[in-house]
């Protein structure tokens, strides 16, 4: 049984890998909104951009871009690394597969 | 035996409850009738059970393959399908064998040169059984001089089969990642 349970184990991950690249998991409209600022933001400057430049541009609350970072990093769509110019500020990098 | 008989069970449910939702669709929703080989959803359920419970999976798959044209609709196809089911069931394992022995073994890890919890390696596993599916049940059909009602059997009758297993198991695992979505994300955490 416990091999059966496994093998269900093994199809869900694989079925996980296929709704993560199809992006069907969950985004609320707020979040949505985030993401789309650091496509365009990105697309602008050809580099990453900045925090403060995304709330600036989104128009969003500063602490709901952070919750959106945060999760768009856990789901490996964005990563965040220290600004060359002002190491206490953090560049949003868009992820390959983007 | 326990496993044995739960994976059987699971199989057999899994590939007669595709093929029931496939004649539905091809017999009763407006532009797909009778266009039901473009695609074949019963192929999602070759490649799933091999792959995730192996080959101690085709008897139920061959039964669930039987039952359709033998049990639900009996006189579906005016020719024998015990080979033909047959060919189609092998047609996963087959695609297995040849990429092990390519040296492509199938398992599940990352480092496993195919990996069961990648769907791209499970698309490549679909798009070979499909293409030996194709060809060997349309040369067994061809050889034995055999048709499907108001079909002929050729090259055209060989390529609707191969896209059509491929659509139809992407559409069935797309539809399963939309359906299992509060249980993929519980078996996440």
């Amino acid at each position: 049984m416990k091999e059966f349970y496994k093998n269900i184990g093994d199809a869900l991950s694989m079925l996980d890998g296929l709704e993560k690249d199809l992006n069907i998991r969950h985004f609320t409209p707020n979040e949505l909104k985030v993401f789309y600022t650091i496509i365009i933001q990105s697309h602008k400057t050809n580099k990453g951009s900045n925090i403060t430049e995304i709330v600036e541009n989104s128009g969003m609350s500063r602490s709901t871009v952070y919750k959106t970072l945060k999760k768009l990093s856990s789901e490996d769509i964005i990563s965040l690394s220290p600004s060359d110019r002002d190491g206490r500020e953090s560049l949003v990098l868009l992820n390959s597969r983007i | 035996m326990k496993n044995f008989l739960t994976l059987s069970v699971t199989t057999y449910l899994f590939g007669i409850t595709l093929w029931v939702l496939w004649y539905f669709v091809d017999q009763n929703v407006p532009f797909l009738m009778g266009e039901g080989s473009w695609y074949y959803l019963p192929h999602a359920a070759r490649v799933l059970c091999v792959v995730y419970f192996g080959y101690k999976a085709i008897p139920a798959l061959y039964l669930a393959e039987l039952s359709g044209p033998y049990l639900l609709v009996p006189g579906l196809y005016p020719f024998s399908s015990y080979l033909p089911s047959f060919i189609s069931v092998i047609s996963v394992p087959l695609a297995i064998q040849v990429l092990r022995l390519l040296s492509f073994p199938l398992g599940d890890t990352a480092s496993s040169p195919l990996n069961k919890r990648n769907y791209k390696h499970i698309y490549l596993i679909t798009f070979i059984s499909a293409g030996f599916n194709a060809i060997l049940v349309n040369l067994y059909l061809s050889r034995n001089e055999l048709n499907f009602p108001g079909l002929i059997t050729n090259i055209e009758q060989l390529s609707r089969f191969f896209v059509g297993d491929i659509i139809g198991t992407v559409l069935v695992f797309v539809s399963l990642s939309y359906i299992l979505k509060p249980i993929i994300a519980q078996s996440r955490n």
